[in-house]
């Protein structure tokens, strides 16, 4: 089984590891870096929890491996927020709206949502709805959801809320 | 659902890793946009004892015009081909069935070249790589061919590709100006693979059908071509259609089954409802 | 008390939650986050076959793999004794262990467990630990569970019958609907169901600092501890469970089962910590499902739509281990609950399989409303009724209540009627009809469906462990207010709900509460999330609680201000006399005192302000609903889409708006799920078909409409004026889907009696074909009828003889709430029985009659609802067989051995 060091730019600091070449990047930000906001709900790609930003996009951490995101510079949702508190306008809207209930699902609907929100193409409403095809939510019938997006979506991008 | 062992490596050449493919002897997986292989090796449906990823191979990306058509490198994104503007003049009905691969999240990662050579056959870009006259450029140590890819896949998950190639191009013909691509499919829900889909290409030239491409997904064991539903329109003249016949064709050559989702006679005829109406909605812009 | 609860500052505001900062920043704590020092990791090795028995497990190799620490068994688990226990914490009348002993029983069932040093590592050994199995042919469905008498799942048993109620008909009912001017009849089946919260199930498992220290994803911290307590043999106090934030559970995780006991069991004989998370396939696969329920109703109507009769012939797969053996009473006593239904009779039967057994899930009883509103529809189209119409001449209104339903409910303030009325308000029926049918003129198929519902709530008598809340509130002497509640949320946000209640009743401000209810060790017992409780039982407790510390700071401040009590006011943090401004002091003041300076109290009274108090809930309050939705079915692809979903719902006084209105989109969404994709199946060999979420289709947004909500707000009795609504939208929503979809194809005279409708199936209704699953049902009966029949049971003995009955019997009732034992003593005199039955209740005599060895006695008993228990006996050498008549209950089974 091969081993390989990497280093991985998280929330803006450099993490160095040596990783097995079958690890998870998932397994790797929740186990080795500490990240627990980063949740596996299938390891299979289909629910979305474990939705990141990997070079500035959406990515599932359950289908990439480690040793792929050598160099890579990575957010998660415990990068969003700032320093202060201050909750990122995604997660300010999903708050306002009761965007949650059982908060499992919700790292990855906020990164999906965060990373499609500083993409060059503006964000409507409709991108950000076919973009919520790839997120599960058990709890809250998506009402929540949809009524933070439309909200993100009523305003310019990048205006704070 | 944790990966079994394996070993991992990253060649940044194409020779790199034709020779490490060579050299496993058939132990190797090739680890491309990783959507439908990771899954695969949480769950130890697959447990190779090298994956060799090739995500660190420039050589591999991109889309580029060539002579009479356009190439498209294996390792690029999905959602790189849906904002490609190449693509988009080119070759618009492979926009639109990308945009039906996965989701948003799934295709940032996901490659065209993954996606193809695997060769699941409720997918979208196998079938589109069939209707569109697509080949694909395989290498390996023992050298390059290409391999059309209606004759790339010979069962589910199962295609022409010997475990020593590495395919390294897929390259897809120009189809005449005004070439109108018919996209359906019908899935339980957004991303979902096929119940039933098809991807057809149509070139009218002096009113009368020129060239024509039909495959369908979820319809059988493979992308399936529907020979002859294209045999009966190549040189009929583009107006007044038989839509219901040619669909009742198109059907002829499919071989779907029964699943959890739904019955062989809902994809036959669905399938042949969706084809149906298709046409007779393009036929009024031949 | 302070300001009328209903209207104020706190409840009745849509306040943001106070979980969700946390759980939008990442810095919740689910199961799987937890890390102790030392932690080694489990994972299962299972069953690939549904049953058969163990022959023999080699554990060389997989033991041998460096990172390996342990692989153990059953038999290594058996040196603890642990009795698992079923969801009402008795033990269940099978046996079941954590992991399998001697033989398997599903697929997924746990042979083996692997601890390593991670899970990557225990996923490798496990995948070489080699069990040979003998393997046998399983029994998978109902059907197959009712003809396989004579090789029942569980060895011991007699047949696959878990557990039984009712009668197969009655006479009298059965002559009324021969009679009836209108017989309506269908018989409907419900799918299996997997409750797939987003986070499975887990444990971190540690015994350190003399105590077991339990991390799990559970729906109550308290009953997780009660039940490992019992189930161990450990007291209470040396047992710790802590859940802090819990990725939903809908009732998975309503007790811990084998894998969570088997993961604790482990790490009391290892002596180190322990994580066991469970994945998807294994959620999917070995877990706990619902559903999987078949219900035949028969009901006979009057030439005006009035219902005159129903008998209901219910079964219900219960998998290999169930949470609790049963045939789901709940279905029957609610069946008809809101309407005027005169008679009713039922036989409701439950069926071991060689499945994973049966778990609760949101609504486990939904399948009355579900087949009651349908057939309702269905109904109506065959009288020529409105179907609108006919449920307003059933429906129990406002004007008939009080009133008893048949089986014993007492109804008095249930509103469907009213609900009803409200949503026509909001939903032109005239209007659709006109558009349906310029649609249908263009091809296309628009429909409309309506149902109406009761539901229980907040039930506290008949389920010892639901009956009662607490809560624990202080002022801290920092003017703070700390409150410790046996609620728990698994989404459901009682910190935030639980607050406005507390921050209502006591005067302060609402950021000033912080509610705890993650710990066992912090506060008493409770069932947490169960049954739709918490607001009625958890918020009863609080302000109770609450009221309590408002009484006593009034008293304080008055002493201190030499002021009347009645002019006492806690506003906003401070404590006012009414008109004299300088008398203001604030909360944090009084509470110093009575902390620090017990002198100045009031003489006699006990320093600090520390409350608690139990509260328990009427015995049902009731939730009432009648919701509307507006489909448009593509009849050429079979694909339902939904174009409105209005919601008129009763939950009495709501505390967060937003909240009850989640909890509603929460179960709606789970139901659309059910009836349009979620189906957990099974091939004849008892292999699960949908293994992964690439086959178990969850609903995705773009399933879900934006949902329109009616709130009717009627006060309910209990504290508060609260009712629950944590199930209401999971019950109610698949019959409103269902109906608008079988309005929709009524052209086509389609029945909908199975789900999920999936696009295959709809066309195959619309076609006129009989759906594939009905097909299997009938094929493998048909083909297996050629079977012997199982064995005629044993002549009784001829001749009556006194030593055959008298004397001590150790005997064991099945009832709906678990096993009861009991002791007999019995006392032939001639034809003349006089008798003792002794339990756990208490002890009664009883006098009745003895025919050879046939026992028949009647007698009263008050505990949980006061009926007539008939016993009907037979004795045959040193056992005991036969039944019990408990009035609405139906039907118990009774055995017993000679002591």
């Amino acid at each position: 089984m091969s081993e390989h060091h990497i280093a991985v730019t998280i929330n803006g600091r450099l993490h160095q590891a040596t990783v097995e070449g079958r690890q998870v990047l998932g397994d790797f930000l929740r186990v080795t870096a500490g990240l627990t906001g980063l949740h596996l709900g299938c390891e299979h790609g289909v629910c979305g929890a474990c939705t990141i930003i990997v070079d500035g996009k959406a990515v599932r951490a359950c289908l990439m491996l480690a040793a792929q995101a050598d160099g890579t510079s990575i957010t998660t949702v415990e990068g969003l927020a700032a320093p202060d508190g201050t909750l990122h306008p995604v997660q300010q809207a999903l708050r306002d709206a009761h965007g949650l209930q059982c908060g499992f699902c919700t790292p990855g609907i906020v990164m999906t949502l965060a990373a499609l929100m500083q993409a060059p193409a503006p964000a409507t409403e409709e991108t950000l709805l076919a973009a919520m095809s790839g997120h599960i939510c058990r709890c809250t019938g998506y009402q929540g959801i949809r009524r933070a997006i439309r909200a993100l979506t009523a305003r310019p991008p990048g205006e704070p809320a | 659902m944790k990966p079994a062992p394996f070993d991992y490596v990253a060649p940044t050449t194409i020779d790199a890793a034709c020779a490490l493919l060579a050299e496993a002897g058939g132990g190797a997986l090739v680890l491309a946009g990783g959507q439908t292989l990771m899954p695969l090796l949480a769950l130890r449906m697959s447990q190779p004892f090298i994956v060799v990823d090739i995500n660190r191979i420039d050589a591999l990306k991109g889309v580029t015009r060539v002579e009479g058509g356009t190439r498209i490198g294996p390792v690029t994104r999905q959602n790189d081909i849906i904002t490609d503007t190449i693509l988009a003049e080119a070759l618009p009905g492979l926009v639109t069935a990308t945009q039906h691969v996965g989701h948003h999240q799934t295709r940032d990662r996901g490659t065209v070249g993954g996606s193809i050579a695997f060769g699941e056959p409720a997918a979208e870009l196998p079938a589109a790589a069939v209707a569109l006259g697509a080949t694909i450029e395989a290498r390996s140590i023992r050298g390059t061919r290409r391999i059309a890819a209606d004759a790339l896949y010979l069962g589910p998950y199962a295609t022409a590709l010997e475990p020593d190639e590495l395919v390294t191009a897929i390259h897809f013909p120009d189809w005449p100006a005004g070439t109108i691509t018919l996209f359906r499919e019908v899935a339980r829900r957004p991303g979902d693979f096929a119940l039933v889909g098809l991807i057809g290409a149509f070139a009218v030239t002096g009113g009368r059908i020129a060239r024509v491409g039909i495959a369908w997904f979820g319809m059988g064991p493979t992308p399936i071509r529907a020979r002859q539903a294209e045999a009966a329109l190549r040189g009929q003249p583009a107006a007044g259609l038989d839509a219901r016949g040619v669909a009742a064709l198109a059907v002829a050559d499919t071989a779907p089954f029964d699943d959890h989702h739904a019955t062989a006679e809902y994809r036959r005829t669905v399938g042949e409802r969706i084809f149906s109406r298709a046409l007779a909605e393009a036929s009024v812009l031949f | 008390m302070n300001a009328p609860i209903g209207a104020g500052r706190f409840i009745g505001q849509r306040l943001p939650r106070t979980e969700d900062a946390r759980l939008l920043t990442g810095r919740g704590l689910f199961t799987d986050d937890v890390v102790l020092a030392g932690m080694l990791h489990v994972a299962f090795v299972r069953s690939p076959i549904a049953r058969g028995r163990i022959v023999s497990i080699d554990a060389i190799a997989a033991g041998g793999l460096p990172g390996v620490h342990a692989i153990l068994t059953a038999s290594d688990l058996a040196v603890l004794r642990i009795d698992m226990l079923n969801f009402f914490l008795a033990v269940p009348d099978i046996a079941i262990g954590p992991l399998a002993s001697g033989r398997v029983a599903y697929v997924g069932d746990p042979v083996a467990m692997v601890i390593a040093a991670d899970r990557y590592l225990a996923e490798d050994a496990a995948g070489l630990v080699a069990v040979e199995y003998a393997e046998e042919i399983p029994t998978v469905t109902i059907s197959d569970a009712k003809r396989t008498g004579a090789d029942p799942v569980h060895a011991g048993t007699e047949s696959n019958e878990a557990a039984a109620m009712g009668d197969p008909e009655d006479d009298a009912i059965e002559a009324v609907l021969a009679a009836a001017p209108h017989l309506v009849s269908a018989s409907f089946t419900h799918q299996r169901i997997s409750q797939s919260p987003m986070e499975a199930r887990g444990v971190v498992a540690a015994r350190r600092g003399g105590e077991l220290t339990v991390y799990i994803s559970c729906q109550s911290p308290q009953l997780v501890a009660r039940y490992l307590a019992q189930a161990f043999g450990l007291p209470p106090a040396n047992i710790r469970v802590i859940a802090k934030d819990v990725g939903g559970s809908f009732g998975l995780k309503s007790i811990p089962w084998r894998e969570e006991v088997a993961v604790i069991a482990a790490g009391m004989l290892l002596g180190c910590p322990l994580k066991w998370t469970e994945d998807r396939l294994e959620n999917l696969t070995a877990s706990n499902h619902a559903r999987e329920q078949e219900l035949t109703l028969r009901v006979g109507f009057d030439a005006e739509g009035r219902m005159l009769a129903c008998h209901a012939d219910y079964g219900i797969n219960n998998g290999a281990y169930p949470h609790g053996a049963d045939a789901n009473i709940a279905v029957m006593m609610f069946l008809w609950a809101a309407y005027k239904m005169p008679q009713f009779s039922f036989l409701a039967r439950g069926w071991y399989t060689n499945t994973p057994g049966l778990g609760a899930y949101r609504g486990p009883w939904a399948i009355e409303t579900q087949v009651r509103e349908v057939l309702l529809d269905m109904a109506a189209r065959q009288i020529g009724i409105d179907p609108i119409e006919l449920r307003r001449r059933n429906l129990i209104t406002k004007a008939d209540q009080p009133c008893t339903t048949p089986l014993g409910i007492v109804l008095e303030d249930i509103t469907p009627a009213e609900c009803l009325d409200k949503l026509l308000e909001a939903v032109d029926v005239a209007a659709f009809r006109a558009e349906q049918a310029a649609a249908r003129a263009q091809g296309r198929h628009l429909g409309l469906g309506v149902a109406a519902y009761i539901e229980p709530t907040a039930g506290s008598t008949g389920i010892a462990v639901l009956a009662t809340d607490v809560a624990q509130i202080r002022i801290e002497p920092t003017g703070r207010v700390t409150a410790i509640l046996s609620t728990h949320s698994q989404g459901h946000g009682t910190q935030t709900t639980m607050a406005q209640v507390i921050a209502e009743t006591l005067g302060v401000g609402f950021d000033a509460v912080s509610v705890f209810e993650d710990d066992s060790s912090r506060g008493g017992f409770g069932a947490g999330a169960s049954g739709s409780r918490q607001a009625v039982a958890g918020g009863g407790a609080a302000i109770r609680a609450s009221a309590i510390l408002v009484d006593k700071v009034t008293r304080i401040a008055a002493h201190l201000l030499n002021a009347n009590p009645a002019y006492v006011r806690i506003e906003d943090g401070m404590v006012h006399v009414a008109g004299v401004a300088e008398m203001t002091r604030s909360l944090r003041e009084i509470a110093e005192i009575a902390y620090g300076e017990p002198d100045r109290l009031p003489p006699g009274m006990e320093p600090g302000l520390e409350a608690q108090y139990r509260y328990r809930p009427p015995p049902i309050t009731f939730t009432s609903a009648a919701h509307a939705c507006i489909v448009e079915v593509d009849t050429e692809t079979g694909f339902v889409s939904i174009k409105r979903w209005v919601c008129a719902e009763d939950c009495g006084v709501m505390i967060n708006p937003a909240v009850v209105e989640g909890q509603i989109a929460g179960g709606l969404a789970q139901a659309i799920g059910a009836v349009l994709l979620e189906d957990m199946a099974y091939d004849a060999n008892g292999n699960p078909t949908t293994a992964t979420y690439k086959d178990y289709l969850l609903p995705a947004i773009s399933d879900v409409p934006d949902f329109e909500y009616i709130h009717a707000s009627t006060r309910s009795k209990a504290e508060g004026g609260f009712r629950g609504v944590g199930e209401g939208g999971a019950i109610i929503g698949p019959p409103t889907l269902i109906n608008a979809i079988a309005d929709a194809l009524s052209p086509f005279g389609a029945r909908c009696l199975d789900t999920p409708l999936t696009p295959s199936r709809i066309l195959d209704l619309i076609a006129g074909r009989t759906s594939a699953k009905r097909h299997e049902a009938a094929g493998p009966a048909a083909e297996k009828a050629t079977m012997p029949p199982p064995p005629a049971p044993p002549a009784a003995p001829p001749s009556p003889a006194k030593a055959a009955v008298d004397g001590l019997w150790k005997m064991v009732l099945a009832t709906p709430m678990g096993p009861q034992e009991m002791t007999g003593r019995f006392e032939t005199d001639g034809e003349t029985l006089r008798g003792r039955l002794d339990s756990a209740q208490g002890a009664q005599d009883f006098q009745g009659k003895v025919s050879g060895t046939h026992l028949k006695w009647e007698m009263k008993v008050t505990k949980p609802v006061s009926i007539t228990l008939k016993y009907d006996i037979q004795i045959d050498g040193d056992k005991l067989t036969g039944k019990v008549k408990m009035g609405f209950f139906g039907t118990a089974k009774v055995t017993g051995v000679r002591a």
